[in-house]
């Protein structure tokens, strides 16, 4: 059936970070705030003018009714809700649905961790030694526990079954650290080649460890509210065209027990999010595809259609996703570069590629006036973005997709 | 059940309503590979839910398996992120497909199992650089405590079901 739409009638319209480290030294409950603060002022927005609060987390954060007051906000709708990955489209989907429902007229959604100096995401310190039980002992007695082995067969049969090669998707790493070189803010802004990744020590075959993300300190923050209210704003809006959040395969507990495996969730939501927004892949102009780890923006990229499934690896490795190239990827950088942020950095940088104003080192960016110049240490925005798409992922069997336009 | 269980440094705990995972781990005790299989339309599930994810009966009876299967997917560990496990890296994880029930109730489907790939004895981990795709394995069963086993895949000299494929290094 098909699925109903609210295209162009919601918009993102403000968006705000804090610094990306690996050592913050503060609170996420500080970190959000300052996100948060930083989004309202980007949105020529007051604080009484926000009355909805969501984020998303895993214990590990501060919840929306600690933030949403010390910037003076009243709340006419909040929510905490566990996730991680694609919970930053799902949530936008989320707002759009309580500002339609009538709770509430503007929503900021934040994402707060400090990701490396506390709770670490991959895995390591306290979360190793956590008992083991429930679920859990499908997969974690067998020395299976970390993102990276769990989603490592899903990438080795993707290589049994279409000779997709670590050299391939090793490209990946390579565009988004040419991205990130244009980028201040990144962790990471050296330029690495195809050489540099696959000579890499080995984490868990067949990933090596410039295959993975940086476990990151970092705040984020986005602004939704109707193209009506939009408007009336200091910032140039962002139209939503379509939203999918957290769609799921088939015994979505357990990701590998349904294949093939290495089909990913984006069969399913991409029907309906190119649905509501009426357009294809050829459309696109910008994507930003969770780079957790290599691969996966190699398998979302395929299944979302922008090639054909199982060339996924030939399509990453073609220099298409590259500034410069027809449809570049994470022009910020992305996780594996400038930082991790379980997804909201990606939509931030493609909200700012449709307002012209990614924040380069372009002496005009802020203005729109940019370069164009893609050698190291100059420009990251793309000429005449019109239509950009994220690829939210949670693990292969969960992702959302959310699709914008200026 | 005695609680918890200790292995390679982790707690492993199956309290005594653990619905899913007691009787599943008393029968591996047993060295016994047995999955639910659903009374009203008799398809196997692993793990062992409380429904049948094909037509939804709550009803269900241990039926046990060959053990016997092909390795679907695999991982090898080198960088161990439990302490427990890096003085066993690099180690393999495999993903089993058995032999019952392969492409049932449709082509996607098969019953899989993780578990690490070892030595005929259950206990010592097989030489990672022995793991393909495509390789046979049967169950093993590594006993851990008085009261739970895990069940393990060691290799067969079965002839490999399909091509046989191995990260190139
Ligand atoms: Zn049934």
């Amino acid at each position: 059936m098909a699925m109903k739409t609210l295209k162009d009638k919601y918009c993102i319209v403000g968006v705000g970070e804090t610094e990306y480290s690996r050592g913050s030294g503060r609170t996420t409950r500080a970190m959000a705030v300052e996100a948060m603060r930083n989004a309202i002022l980007d949105a020529g927005l007051r604080a009484s003018d926000v009355d909805g609060v969501l984020d998303y987390q895993g214990g590990d954060s501060t919840f929306a009714n600690h933030v949403a007051p010390d910037l003076g906000i009243r709340l006419n709708f909040y929510m905490d809700v566990m996730g991680g990955g694609s919970s930053t489209e799902a949530l936008i989907g989320l707002a759009m649905g309580a500002i339609e429902a009538g709770m509430c007229n503007t929503v900021a959604i934040y994402r707060s961790m400090n990701g490396y100096s506390e709770f670490r995401i991959g895995g390591t310190g306290a979360r190793a030694a956590q008992p083991v039980r429930g679920m859990d002992l499908a997969q974690v007695p067998f020395g299976m526990r970390s993102a990276g082995q769990t989603f490592g067969f899903t990438f080795m049969r993707h290589m049994y079954e279409y000779g997709t090669t670590s050299e391939q998707v090793a490209h990946v790493k390579v565009a988004h650290s040419k991205h990130a070189s244009q980028n201040p803010k990144a962790i990471q802004k050296e330029r690495v080649t195809v050489q540099d990744v696959v000579g890499s020590r080995w984490i868990v075959k067949p990933l090596h460890l410039l295959d993975c993300c940086l476990e990151t300190d970092n705040a984020t923050c986005v602004i939704v509210t109707s193209a009506e209210r939009a408007r009336d704003l200091k910032a140039r809006p962002v139209y939503i065209m379509g939203v999918a959040g957290r769609v799921s395969k088939p015994r979505v507990d357990y990701h590998w027990v349904h294949g093939p495996i290495s089909r990913v969730a984006g069969y399913y939501a991409k029907d309906i999010v190119f649905g509501q927004a009426g357009i294809g892949p050829e459309d696109v102009d910008v994507t930003g595809s969770y780079d957790a780890f290599t691969f996966t923006t190699m398998l979302q990229l395929e299944e979302y259609g922008f090639c054909k499934k199982g060339e996924g690896g030939a399509y990453v490795s073609s220099g298409i996703i590259e500034l410069g190239g027809k449809r570049p990827n994470n022009t910020s950088g992305g996780h594996l570069c400038e930082g991790y942020t379980h997804g909201m950095s990606m939509v931030i940088e493609n909200v700012r590629q449709l307002r012209r104003t990614v924040d380069d080192t372009c002496p005009g960016a802020a203005d729109g006036k940019h370069s164009y110049d893609y050698s190291v240490g100059k420009c990251r925005q793309v000429r005449d973005a019109e239509i950009t798409m994220n690829l939210g992922w949670a693990m292969p069997a969960t992702g959302s997709a959310l699709i914008m336009r200026i | 059940m005695p609680q918890p269980v200790s292995y390679r440094g982790m707690s492993l705990i199956v309290p005594d309503n653990d619905s899913e995972w007691k009787e599943y781990y008393a029968h591996a005790r047993q060295h016994r590979l047995m999955l639910r299989a659903c009374n009203a339309c008799g398809l196997m599930r692993y793990p062992a839910m409380h429904a049948c994810p094909w037509c939804m009966d709550l009803g269900w009876t241990w039926k046990e398996v060959s053990g016997r299967g092909t390795i679907y997917s695999y991982e090898t560990v080198v960088h161990a992120i439990q302490p427990g496990f890096k003085d066993a890296t690099p180690y393999a994880v495999v993903l089993v497909e058995l032999d019952e029930q392969r492409a049932k109730p449709t082509a996607d489907e098969a019953l899989r199992i993780i578990a690490n790939l070892v030595k005929p004895d259950g206990l010592t981990f097989e030489d990672a650089k022995e793991v393909a795709i495509g390789r046979r394995v049967r169950v093993v069963f590594q006993d851990v405590g008085e009261s739970m086993a895990l069940p393990q895949f060691t290799l067969t000299d079965e002839p490999p079901q399909g091509r046989v494929w191995r990260l190139p290094e």
